[in-house]
């Protein structure tokens, strides 16, 4: 009875193990086929032209505003702790640079990559997965449209274009901010701010930076796409697609940062 | 199959999308790429260069992208550090050519690594006239290591608290010059003070003393001498004034006695008149006496002639040999 009872549990470890490599793996072939749309020209045709223009600019624009208010709001009292801390330290030389690695570096990429993740491309994965659901999906091919072209990419193109677009905005506000906390209004320290600057940014740290912010922005915005499509429909699963893709995607940007994080400092 | 309850909400229409979404692509581009441009600006890609290479013995703390300071200004970049040839470390540096005025051919550089932060790399220049740094000049940085200084200054340290210790011990030669100073500030102190510590012998300091006591009573004496002196000498009737008087009457004697002088010369002029004639008297008196020798040769020889004509001889003898 015990041999059949742990036969029974390698099977089913088994199947749970060959179910999340088969679902990977269909994510990742998901993932291929956006990125060869996204590169392709006739992707961009006059008919899908408006879906993306308009999934871009209501992805973007009211977060934008938002996200810069939250992350200089926050950015500020961060930079103040650290300048004032280092003073008492007497540690005033590192503490532009520690702002800059802290900040600009390590928590705005991965702050926008959650904000555009929850503001953005989830409610945009819950939506494809009620177009599935409804069969819109199914309609818009019957008439002749792809759907891929014309609804999931212009959510992934907006997705990875707003991380980009508040990761930036937010930390050149950042940078200046920090400028501000240091040197108040005077333009004098441009020079020592700007060396300091250009010694944290040395090539590999921003190869690293850019490829991080790049690569969060493709999994909260391939991710949530993915798992409405390519999850079985809702009845048939004891948790939502919605949280499937959450957890997927929590998991990856953890993978990225660490990753980044190594590169960084090792 | 697709019914009216299940469909998506139909989109608000926005006005001006794809200008919209243009402006955002740009200003994104613009964005990324002005980043891009300051970050390189602030790494020094727009600036000419010139190469300097520091050799080191060790290159530990040295990364690449550190500053070379001068006077607390970073004025360099350090670019690459490699090993060389002879097995020491070569740290090149970029200097831009807006700062390599700073660097003379006498510059120093060193190499400092802190107790807390990083290593760093100093150029120091003494002579600002020197002629200036060219580009590739080879220096050799001088190494200045706080923590390895601590075991020599522990060492140091040591041998100095040893050597306080042998100092300040009970048979040290230091608390005995001191126990020997606090005898002579006390003897100083005492009723004979400096005296007693200089001669030490209590009988000596009394026959000191003694010896004082009378040489004072001998300099009373001596003063009492000086006011009589005084007076038997320069008072009124003292020997001053008579030797004054004594001197005028000997000035008197002496103007009469070149008086008389005088006279004696004159009289001295006449006697030598009187002998110059008593020496043409006794020439003449000499031509006199050979005259009267010749007569009285001549009357020798007439009372000879006579003689032997007339012989007045009683006793004429011929004596022969």
């Amino acid at each position: 009875m015990i041999a059949h009872m742990s036969s029974d549990g390698a099977r089913t470890l088994g199947r749970t193990v060959l179910h999340w490599l088969v679902d990977w793996a269909r994510i990742v072939h998901f993932g291929a086929v956006i990125a060869v749309l996204a590169l392709s020209p006739s992707s961009y045709a006059r008919d899908n032209r408006p879906a993306i223009a308009r999934q871009v600019v209501q992805g973007t624009v009211p977060e934008v505003w938002w996200f810069t208010l939250l992350t200089s709001l926050i950015g500020l009292v961060l930079i103040r702790i650290v300048v004032v801390t280092a003073l008492s330290y007497g540690l005033t030389r590192y503490a532009l640079e520690m702002v800059v690695r802290v900040l600009v570096l390590e928590l705005i990429p991965l702050s926008a990559a959650l904000f555009v993740a929850v503001r953005c491309t989830l409610p945009d994965g819950e939506e494809l997965v009620a177009m599935r659901r409804s069969g819109a999906l199914d309609a818009l091919t019957q008439e002749g449209v792809d759907p891929m072209r014309r609804e999931v990419l212009p959510r992934v193109l907006a997705g990875v274009f707003s991380v980009v677009a508040l990761a930036a905005v937010s930390c050149v506000v950042s940078l200046l901010l920090a400028y501000w906390v240091v040197y108040g209004f005077s333009p004098w320290g441009f020079a020592g701010y700007t060396r300091t600057v250009g010694h944290v940014f040395d090539p590999m740290l921003t190869l690293i930076f850019a490829l991080k912010t790049l690569l969060f922005s493709l999994a909260v915005s391939v991710i949530p796409m993915a798992s409405a499509l390519i999850d079985p429909p809702p009845s048939r699963s004891r948790t939502s697609a919605e949280i499937r893709g959450l957890i997927r995607m929590f998991a990856l940007l953890l993978l990225i940062e660490t990753a980044s994080l190594v590169g960084n400092y090792y | 199959m697709m019914t009216v309850k299940d469909a998506p909400a139909p989109v608000a229409p926005v006005r001006n999308l794809e200008l919209k979404a243009t402006a955002l692509l740009v200003l994104l581009v613009l964005l990324v790429v002005g980043s891009a441009l300051y970050l390189m600006y602030a790494r020094g890609a727009f600036e000419p260069t010139q190469r300097l290479v520091l050799v080191a013995d060790d290159s530990e703390g040295v990364v690449v992208g550190m500053d070379l300071t001068f006077s607390g200004f970073p004025i360099g970049r350090v670019r690459r550090i490699e090993l060389g040839e002879d097995g020491k470390a070569r740290i090149l540096v970029d200097v831009p050519r807006r700062d390599a005025h700073w660097l003379r051919q006498s510059s120093v550089f060193t190499l400092v690594r802190g107790l807390v932060g990083g290593t760093n790399i100093r150029a120091f220049s003494g002579i600002m006239t020197d002629p200036p740094l060219p580009d590739g000049a080879i220096r050799a940085v001088l190494r200045g290591d706080s923590t390895e200084e601590i075991p020599r200054l522990v060492a140091a340290t040591r041998e100095l608290v040893v050597n306080l210790t042998a100092l300040t011990s009970e048979q040290s030669a230091l608390r005995a010059s001191l126990a020997n100073v606090q005898a002579t500030t006390e003897k100083l102190q005492g009723p004979q003070g400096a005296m007693g510590v200089l001669f030490g012998d209590d009988k000596l300091v009394r026959q000191l003393s003694a010896a004082l006591a009378r040489t004072n009573a001998l300099l009373a004496r001596v003063d009492t001498m000086a006011v009589k002196t005084d007076t038997q000498v320069f008072g009124t009737g003292g020997v001053l004034p008579e030797s004054r008087e004594t001197i005028l009457q000997l000035r008197a004697l002496l103007g009469d006695a070149r008086g008389s002088l005088q006279k004696v010369d004159a009289i001295l002029v006449d006697a030598q008149a009187v002998a110059g004639n008593a020496r043409v008297a006794t020439t003449d008196l000499g031509a006199l006496r050979a005259d009267v020798e010749a007569s009285l040769r001549k009357v020798e020889s007439l009372v000879n002639e006579v003689n032997r004509k007339w012989p007045f001889a009683r006793d004429t003898e011929i004596k022969l040999p």
